[in-house]
C-alpha cells in the first residue's frame, strides 16, 4: 500500500511537471511572431532599427518570463516536491 | 564571428548590474534567515551567470534575426528559445545533482533578468522604450 502511495506521488509530480511545461509553448510562438513583425517594421523604416531592436529585446525578455516560471515550477515538481511529499506521507503514517 | 551590437551590449550590462544587486539582496535574505552557507553562494553564482548568458544569447539572436527575412527570423527565434530552455534545464540539473549548490539559490537568480526588465519598463522614460510616459513624450 505504501509503495502504491509513493508511486502515485511520483506519478502526480511528473504529470504536474509535464503539464506546467505546456506554458513553455506560448512564449516561443509569441517571440517568433514579435520578431517577424519587427523585421517587417525595419523593412519599412530601416532608420528605426536601433529603437526597434531595443524594444524587441525587452519585449522578448518579458515574453520569456512565463516560460521561465513554468520551467521553475516543473523543476521544483521533479526534484524537490517528491521528497517533501514522501516525507509528509511517512510522518503521517508514523504519527 | 559577428560583433555584438552596441544596443545588445548596453542592455546586457544593465541586466548584469541588476542581477548583481538582486543577488546581494538574496544572499542577505539567506543570511537573515540563518540559512546561508557556501552552497547558497555557489548556487547563486551558477544561476546568475546562467541568467546573464541567457539574456546575452537572446540579444545576439534578436540582433541576427533583424537582418533576416520574416520567416527565417521567426524560426531562428523559436530555435534559440528552445535551446536556451535546454540550457536552463541543464543548469537546474547541475544545481540539483551536485551537493555544492543550493537548488533554491540556483533557481531564484534565473528570474532576475525579467524582474530587471520589468523595473526598466516602469521607470524608463525614453519614448522609444515604451515606458509609461511614452505616449506623452513621444508626440
Amino acid at each position: 500500500m505504501l509503495e502504491l502511495a509513493i508511486g502515485i506521488i511520483l506519478g502526480a509530480c511528473a504529470l504536474g511537471a509535464g503539464m506546467a511545461m505546456i506554458a513553455g509553448i506560448g512564449p516561443g510562438i509569441g517571440e517568433g511572431n514579435a520578431v517577424a513583425k519587427a523585421c517587417e517594421a525595419i523593412g519599412r523604416q530601416p532608420e528605426s532599427k536601433g529603437s526597434v531592436t531595443t524594444t524587441m529585446l525587452m519585449g522578448c525578455a518579458i515574453a520569456e518570463t512565463t516560460g521561465l516560471y513554468a520551467l521553475v515550477i516543473a523543476i521544483l515538481l521533479i526534484f524537490l516536491a517528491p521528497g517533501r511529499f514522501v516525507d509528509i506521507l511517512m510522518n503521517t503514517i508514523g504519527g | 564571428m559577428k560583433k555584438i551590437d552596441a544596443v545588445v551590449a548596453r542592455e546586457t550590462l544593465y541586466v548584469t548590474a541588476w542581477v548583481l544587486v538582486f543577488s546581494v539582496i538574496m544572499e542577505a535574505v539567506f543570511l537573515l534567515l540563518g540559512k546561508w552557507d557556501f552552497t547558497v553562494l555557489f548556487g547563486n553564482l551558477l544561476g546568475a551567470v546562467g541568467a546573464v548568458i541567457n539574456f546575452l544569447l537572446l540579444g545576439i539572436t534578436v540582433q541576427n534575426a533583424v537582418s533576416k527575412d520574416e520567416k527565417d527570423a521567426k524560426n531562428l527565434v523559436k530555435l534559440s528559445y528552445t535551446l536556451r530552455n535546454f540550457m536552463y534545464v541543464a543548469i537546474c540539473v547541475v544545481g540539483f545533482a551536485f551537493e555544492c549548490f543550493n537548488i533554491i539559490a540556483v533557481l531564484v537568480p534565473l528570474l532576475f533578468p525579467s524582474v530587471a526588465v520589468k523595473l526598466r519598463m516602469i521607470w524608463y522614460k525614453d519614448p522609444d522604450m515604451g515606458g509609461e510616459n511614452a505616449n506623452e513624450k513621444g508626440t
